[in-house]
């Protein structure tokens, strides 16, 4: 009899989650600007934050912001969410009914955002200026400059594992932080390049993937600490796009400018070409969706955003045609 | 008989006429320059200027008129019934042109601040609260945006946090523009302005700082206000003839860069100081209706063109994010070069340069020569050089895209940018160097360079262009000779031999081309490694044009383009100028100083780096703008009667 309850409360657990019913689904947001229609204009002619319906449509969501490049919601209070724009980072502490700047004339072309999972009042913005950091869950800013040479950042990335351990993508490689960003040093193995994307392994906190400007993919299996390159055959490329399976660690992929989408199935140690079927080989993002085990997304420039439930052999429409994407964002329901 | 609406748009324009020939009249007799007398002149044009805003709208008619019109008629009172209507259909579609929305809805919230009724003031506070406009990516971006935030949240002293798009009381965005203007002003009156010199941007200058003079509550800042719209204006007149914006430019559209007359500071050198024709646009009328009246000096300065004088002047580049380069330095937590401008203000033309470089995103000229004309709008008054150059490197480097977009996102709007016969533009492969009335360009471009030659641009309005057997070109501009020796061969081909602005690219700076930019040719060169010789002297000093030349062919002149290019030539005021790519230029053999180049310096005005300071002099006339100390700090000592 217990052990018949046992199973079945791990049942429930494996089905849904600690919630009484079914699971509801992540939320998934595209930050993105609508480039294509773009002509004569130095202004897209939409941009800012989409939101999936249930029914597959995409709805603009928040405030109409040029230069949304990514948004951030608190592990604890979903009410709280930031969104990294060219005008600075904006904030809902109500859950998108009202939005306040929280940035001064300082700050601008946000290109990340991140809270902290283990101490979630913290968050880190990587802007074109130099890093930021908050203490106050974004309600304020503070410049977050000690220790880099050069302030130009694109990513950021909160260590999952271990409080106050920052890894910023710079135009002088990798630097990290283990006080919150309070100051940096640069990662010797780091690519000498600048570092467009950040991502870390929801199966394995420890594995770490980098895409860079003419350098490739580079892979850490140690939280950071150092790093490698990876996929030789995409080692010049502009890389974007990196994504890690939160199902799987030994599933990853790359994507970026005329590299199209690259996969890897074994942790990196081969990669494959999964470009096929896409309209074009300009890839900005990928990212795994947590919550259909397998299925990888992909936003190309402007042709249109892509889904594939087997690794990237076969690609469906997932709509945005006519977006340059900056970001996917799946943001877990409120528990 | 005449609609009432017809009858004033006669008067406006008899109106217009009379300013038009006072000004015609002013290049072609001395004038007074009298302080009674400039101020009548300018109160002329400034009252044609409004009136005819009047007549742009029409009662009964709300489909005309723009925000500027609206403003006029609630300032002076008059249609403010049709004002309302038209203001009404104006405000009813979300805006979206961000901050180039803000700051002519904030001219109608000040300006018309008594004519408008509870109706538009609802909508108005409304349009502020739902939309978001972008604070865009620029200097004149953020100069007019800030600007206007802080005017708009003082019209709405109490409003708080949910009745603005941003989510910002109107004390919290008051403060964090004047932080965000105040500190523009102490750089740029520091450091120089970053988007320097420009015949067009300098509206978006002129634009926010009459806005703050005539409509800011705040007595400091708008005294400061004052001053920098005195301070952009000197920049501007030191280095103008006739109106004209000569010299060296920070950004300058393919349009204007052919045709200076058709420059939005030539329509402003009309309205403040009466040079040209009358070009009615939204900055002339803002000016007019702000109440601003530059001070007599800057016209006396405009006018005062009896003795030949250099004007340097240290500028910066626009804030570089990424490869900022060993030649950069810090001011805060950003990043910059300096920019090293000369300029030869003759009676009959200005020739002036920068350094050359990569000191602008896009639409750079680093030299540029113009002359005196009476061809009024249809003029194309210049002479010039470039490398056309694009690429990812230049984009990142100003601007927070991305290496494989940024060029293509730049040519959305700037068609231009990334075409081959491009003709404003800076580029890492140019070096120029000017000393008097002579200029030396060179050139080492990397064998993969995306466009490999050099342009050179021959307007249709030079006459007698003869290609000399000496290898010198010669031709002449109006009252200037000009002599140009390239180092490799060329070709001539037509501007524009693309056919991209021709055939429409771009939009609007495209409009127009069919009289604006047919006719020119240039002189296009492929060698990598390249460069010439520009030396120009006033007609008025030779004999004939064939003296010209005979000087000229005499002057010795040494260049080689093996290695590095490199040429010395000796002037015709016998200065010996010596410049090698990659190495500072020397005048007699003596190293330029840039280590000490002052932020103003001519017979008109001097300021040290640094200083926050200003000294406009004319005869015995001293002005001088002090933005360290924010208030009482103008003084003017008068001419002895």
């Amino acid at each position: 009899m217990k052990t018949r309850c046992i199973l079945l409360v791990f049942l429930a657990l494996a089905a849904g989650g600690w919630a009484a019913g079914p699971a509801a689904p992540d939320r998934f947001f595209a930050a993105l600007a609508m480039t294509k229609a773009q002509k004569n204009s130095s202004t897209p002619a939409d941009s800012g934050l989409y939101l999936r319906d249930a029914q597959g449509a995409w709805q603009h969501y928040g405030p109409r912001i040029l230069g949304v490049a990514g948004l951030a919601v608190h592990p604890k209070d979903p009410n709280v969410i930031l969104i990294a724009s060219a005008d600075g980072v904006v904030r809902s502490a109500d859950g998108g009914r009202t939005w306040r700047k929280t940035t001064g004339w300082e700050v601008a072309d946000v290109r990340s955002i991140v809270f902290e999972l283990a101490t979630p009042g913290r968050a880190y913005a990587a802007t074109a200026w130099g890093p930021l950091r908050s203490t106050d869950s974004g309600a304020t800013w503070q410049l977050a400059q000690a220790g880099l040479p050069k302030l130009y950042s694109q990513a950021v990335l909160a260590d999952r594992a271990k409080s106050g351990r920052v890894l910023l993508g710079t135009e002088d490689g990798i630097y990290l932080s283990k006080d919150a960003a309070q100051s940096w040093s640069r990662v010797a193995s780091s690519p000498a390049t600048t570092v467009l994307r950040l991502a870390q392994s929801g199966a394995d906190p420890r594995l770490l993937l980098a895409g860079s400007q003419g350098r490739g993919a580079w892979l850490s299996h140690d939280s950071g600490r150092t790093w490698a390159p990876t996929d030789a055959a995409s080692a010049a490329a502009n890389l974007y796009a990196v994504a890690l399976s939160p199902h799987d660690p030994a599933a990853m992929a790359v994507g970026g400018w005329g590299a199209g989408v690259r996969v890897s199935a074994d942790g990196g140690r081969t990669w494959t070409d999964r470009t096929a079927g896409l309209p074009v080989k300009n890839v900005f993002v990928l990212a795994f969706d947590p919550g259909v085990k397998g299925r990888l997304w992909a936003s190309t420039f402007e042709e249109g955003t892509f889904y594939s439930d087997d690794l990237g052999r076969t690609w469906q429409d997932g709509g945005l045609y006519g977006a340059y994407g900056f970001d996917f964002i799946f943001v877990p329901p409120a528990r | 008989m005449l609609k009432p609406a017809k009858r004033r748009n006669i008067l406006v324009f008899i109106t217009a006429l009379i300013a038009g020939a006072m000004s015609l009249r002013a290049a072609e007799a001395p004038v007074s320059l009298a302080d009674a007398d400039i101020a009548r002149r300018f109160q002329a044009r400034r009252a044609a200027v409004l009136e005819k805003s009047l007549g742009n709208i029409v009662p009964g008619d709300p489909a005309k008129g723009g925000f500027f019109d609206v403003a006029a008629c609630l300032q002076l009172g008059r249609q403010r019934e049709a004002a309302l209507a038209r203001l009404a259909v104006i405000n009813e579609p979300m805006p979206k042109e961000n901050m180039f929305w803000m700051y002519p809805m904030a001219t109608v919230m000040v300006a018309g601040r008594e004519g408008l009724d509870a109706a538009s003031w609802a909508r108005i506070q409304e349009l502020w609260r739902i939309y978001w406009p972008s604070r865009g990516d620029t200097e004149n971006h953020w100069c007019i945006y800030y600007t206007s935030l802080y005017l708009a949240a003082q019209s709405f002293p109490g409003a708080g946090p949910e009745q603005w798009f941003n989510g910002r009381s109107s004390a919290e965005n008051m403060a964090e523009a004047r932080s965000y203007l105040e500190h523009w002003m102490q750089i740029a009156t520091s450091y120089g302005q970053g988007e320097y010199d420009s015949p067009n941007y300098i509206e978006e200058y002129v634009t926010p700082m009459c806005l703050l003079a005539g409509w800011a509550q705040d007595a400091s800042l708008r005294h400061k206000a004052r001053l920098m719209l005195d301070y952009v204006l000197y920049d501007y007149v030191v280095e103008s003839l006739d109106g004209y914006y000569g010299g060296a430019h920070s950004r300058v559209y393919p349009r204007q860069v052919v045709a200076p007359a058709l420059t939005p500071v030539s329509a402003l050198g009309w309205l403040l100081f009466g040079f040209g024709e009358p070009q009615p646009n939204g900055t002339v009328q803002l000016v007019a209706l702000s109440g601003y009246a530059p001070p007599p000096i800057l016209e006396r300065i405009a006018r005062d063109r009896d003795r030949p004088y250099v004007e340097r002047e240290l500028k910066r580049t626009r804030w570089r994010l990424r490869h900022a380069g060993p030649d950069s330095f810090a001011i805060g937590d950003k990043r910059t070069v300096p920019v090293y401008k000369y300029t030869y203000v003759d009676h009959d033309f200005v020739l002036g340069s920068s350094q050359g470089g990569l000191l602008q995103p896009i639409q750079q000229q680093t030299w540029s020569l113009i002359w005196r004309t009476d061809k009024g709008l249809k003029s194309a008054n210049t002479f010039f050089g470039t490398q056309p150059y694009s690429s990812p490197l230049e984009g990142t480097m100003f601007f927070g895209g991305d290496w494989d977009t940024v060029t293509d996102l730049i040519a959305r709007s700037k068609a231009d940018y990334d075409s081959e016969d491009k003709l404003p533009g800076g580029s890492p492969y140019e070096q120029v160097f000017q000393h008097g009335t002579a200029l030396i360009a060179l050139y080492d471009l990397p064998e993969h360079n995306r466009f490999p030659h050099i342009t050179t641009f021959f307007s249709r309005d030079l006459t007698r262009t003869t290609e000399d057997a000496s290898g010198w070109i010669f031709a002449q501009g109006g009252p200037v000779y000009i002599a140009y020796r390239p180092f490799a061969a060329g070709e001539w081909k037509p501007n524009d031999w693309t056919g991209l602005l021709r055939n429409g690219a771009g939009g609007f700076i495209s409009t127009g081309f069919a009289e604006w930019g047919t006719g020119h040719r240039c002189y296009v060169s492929g060698a990598r490694r390249n460069g010439y010789v520009v030396q120009v002297a006033p007609v008025r000093e030779f004999a004939s044009f064939e003296k010209f030349q005979q000087a000229v062919r005499a002057l010795p002149l040494r260049f080689s383009t093996q290695a590095a290019p490199e040429a010395t030539f000796t002037a015709l005021d016998g200065r010996v100028l010596h410049a090698r790519y990659g190495a500072k230029p020397t005048v007699d053999g003596a190293p330029v100083d840039f280590a000490h180049w002052p932020l103003f310096d001519s017979p008109f005005g001097h300021a040290e780096r640094g200083s926050q300071k200003l000294v406009i002099s004319h005869g015995a006339e001293r002005y001088l703008l002090d933005f360290e100390h924010n208030l009482g700090q103008q003084t003017v000592v008068p001419t002895a009667p």
